[in-house]
């Protein structure tokens, strides 16, 4: 952490004078609420740049990586945007923060076309197809509506007595519509929605909020939020002593979570491939740890790694000297081999710059093997 | 069944940290804006004796415990007793400062991870049988009995207690105090000791019973409104204003709309503050000295 907020006070101090570099400027929840879940993204496409120059960098040249911590502030997001295209001459901009943070960013990339990566929360609308604003691309892996699909469908095909869902969000605009999304496709699936709670981001007893799921007598529950709302939820739940299944997306602590609470009820729907699967890209990521003294645990390296790869890959397209205008060619038509950290390749189009197809895989803690393990292999959604 | 538990644990957990504002606030009519940071610094300060002391868990909460109490001293002695005889004003700022220090200073030690203080320390929060079917965790039972027990402590100290006689003294008239020889900057230290000790307590079994991260600074603001309801300067005033805070907050989560729990403790707060400005058990002339 002490790090990466130097990395951030020397990216304030020092412009970018001489061009030199591939200059990508990122905006991100490294502090504030919530940033548990952002802070590892940040820290993992620092990981990878820092890999990238030190192999020699891209086409020749550096790739700078300029940090701004908006703390999950619109008006800081705005202003570290505005530092990146106006003094700094990025060609890409970064988004690894809170959905509060992305319109000011959209604003700013849209003034000064440049194009916006966004690599944290969860998907905005106007990337996905098939109509994405041309500037607008995602990494991400949680997107609302496929998210909710898939572990519907999971759960059906997991039950064979009728599900009564539960449903739990945190109380902020996005992972509302996620449940309210799933709560509106559940009929249609044959599920009866018995509750539906929306938990404020600070909340000092999470039991009155999992009693009234808990006496509505769901048999399965499913919360899309950031994943200290949805594993609080579920402990809360235990705690007043519901026996049934749970389901959620699985973000970057999950790995580590699941393991910690160890109880085979709750399972993760996870994007990546998470790091009990020991794949050579995991490996590589633990050797690229190693030196860094890391903040965060390596598990949760994933998500952030990918980012890294697709803004190598996009800028690996852009011939020297390196545009906005040439990035935004380049990632219009890009196809990235993630290596296996998600379950095919990540490719955009002019009508999709989010993903041809998502897979998802899912886990839970195994109580005979005693360890987390994978319930469910790649599973293919597609985007339309 | 199950409700009134839950009312009772959110009411123990409000009092708990209530009784900081209105401890500061008794002694020295500064309002303390840094109350959630401190709470939120005990319990990472449980989280590192944890980690360092795992083999002994009650000798690293006992340490943690007391750290919170030398480190409500060190702030008086560092920081606020520069602002005695100044406006309140100033005091309340110095409080707002305290406490974006803290948040920085807790990122940069501690990151912005969620921590575990309870696996640190090796123990486990069972769930618990008890009224019905009704059930409470571990961590949480204990909560209600601290809090309890904090609270008889305190009346205890400040009613028969010639330290917590002199606290109020210097509460109600500083200067006659001072002139009869009560030494105001022990008295004021103390009281900011006490008032981290109790917060930090809130903190460590907060984060005990489910984890600890930034937002637990926000947790501090959710029972202002506990302590205001109930009078500023009324111990007893901030237990009841606690239990209606609670009452009304998981009423309704359970009946109305779970969206209105963040909203409804500051509902409360404008009922009662239109009725009665002081509170329902604070002192009508004190506030309007403020």
């Amino acid at each position: 952490m002490k790090r990466l907020l130097a990395a951030l006070t020397l990216a304030a101090a020092v412009p970018v004078l001489a061009q030199d570099a591939y200059v990508v400027g990122l905006s991100g929840a490294v502090t504030g609420p919530n940033a548990d879940t952002y802070a590892p993204g940040v820290e993992a496409v620092k990981l990878y740049i820092d890999q990238l120059n030190k192999h020699g960098g891209v086409n020749g040249k550096p790739v700078k990586l300029i940090i701004g911590d908006n703390q999950g502030e619109p008006s800081k997001a705005a202003a570290d945007a505005k530092r990146f295209v106006t003094q700094d001459n990025a060609v890409l901009l970064v988004n690894v923060g809170l959905s509060s943070s992305y319109g000011p960013m959209v604003a700013e990339a849209k003034r000064a076309r440049v194009p916006l990566l966004f690599a944290g929360a969860a998907c905005p609308g106007e990337v996905l197809p098939p109509n994405p604003d041309e500037l607008l691309f995602c990494s991400i892996a949680a997107a609302m509506k496929y998210d909710a699909d898939m572990a519907l469908r999971f759960i059906k095909e997991q039950s064979k007595e009728p599900v009564k869902l539960g449903l739990a969000a945190m109380a902020i605009p996005v992972s509302r519509a996620g449940i309210d999304y799933a709560e509106s496709q559940a009929p249609g699936l044959g599920m009866t929605p018995a509750a539906k709670v929306q938990i404020p981001p600070a909340t000092p007893d999470y039991t009155p909020y999992a009693s009234k799921i808990k006496d509505a007598e769901p048999n399965w529950v499913f919360s899309w939020a950031p994943w200290v709302t949805e594993v609080k939820t579920f402990e809360a739940l235990r705690k007043v002593g519901w026996n049934g299944r749970y389901i959620a997306a699985a973000l970057n602590p999950a790995e580590d979570e699941l393991a910690r609470v160890r109880d085979e009820g709750l399972h993760g729907l996870s994007v990546n491939a998470m790091f009990l699967e020991n794949m050579p890209v995991h490996q590589q990521i633990r050797d690229a740890a190693k030196g860094a003294s890391l903040t965060y645990p390596v598990t949760q390296m994933a998500e952030g790694w990918v980012a890294g790869m697709i803004i190598e890959q996009a800028l690996k397209a852009v011939a020297w000297p390196p545009t906005p205008e040439k990035v935004l060619t380049a990632m219009s038509t890009l196809k990235v081999d993630t290596k296996g950290l998600r379950g095919g390749p990540i490719e955009w189009n002019k009508s999709n710059h989010f993903r041809t197809k998502q897979y998802y895989r899912i886990y839970r803690w195994d109580a005979g093997k005693k360890a987390v393990t994978r319930v469910q292999d790649w599973t293919v959604v597609d985007v339309e | 069944m199950q409700l009134l538990v839950n009312i009772v644990v959110l009411a123990a957990i409000y009092a708990l940290i209530s009784c900081g504002y209105v401890l500061i606030y008794r002694v020295s009519r500064v309002l303390n804006l840094a109350h959630g940071e401190l709470m939120m610094l005990g319990a990472y300060l449980l989280y590192s004796t944890a980690s360092l002391l795992g083999d002994s868990p009650i000798t690293a909460l006992l340490m943690s415990a007391l750290l919170g109490l030398v480190a409500g001293i060190l702030v008086y002695l560092f920081l606020m007793r520069r602002m005695t005889g100044e406006m309140v004003l100033a005091a309340v700022l110095c409080t707002i400062a305290l406490g974006v220090m803290l948040r920085g200073i807790t990122v940069l030690i501690w990151s912005a991870q969620v921590r575990h203080p309870l696996a640190a320390l090796g123990w486990s929060n069972p769930s618990l049988q008890i009224l019905g079917d009704a059930r409470i965790s571990l961590v949480n039972a204990i909560l209600i009995g601290l809090t309890a027990l904090v609270y008889a402590g305190l009346f205890g100290f400040l009613g028969f207690t010639r330290s917590g006689i002199r606290m109020r003294a210097a509460g109600q008239n500083p200067l006659l105090a001072s002139q009869r020889g009560i030494r105001l900057h022990g008295i004021y230290a103390l009281a900011w000791g006490l008032s981290t000790f109790t917060a930090g307590l809130a903190g460590m079994l907060i984060s005990m019973d489910s984890s600890l991260d930034g937002t637990m600074v926000m947790l501090g603001l959710k029972a202002f409104p506990a302590a205001l309801v109930g009078g500023l300067d009324s111990l007893a005033g901030a237990l009841l204003g606690s239990a209606i805070i609670a009452i009304a907050e998981v009423t309704l989560i359970h009946y109305v709309n779970p969206l209105l729990s963040d909203v409804v403790p500051f509902i409360v707060l404008l009922a009662v503050l239109v009725v009665r400005p002081w509170g329902l058990f604070g002192s009508k002339e004190e506030l309007d000295r403020v």
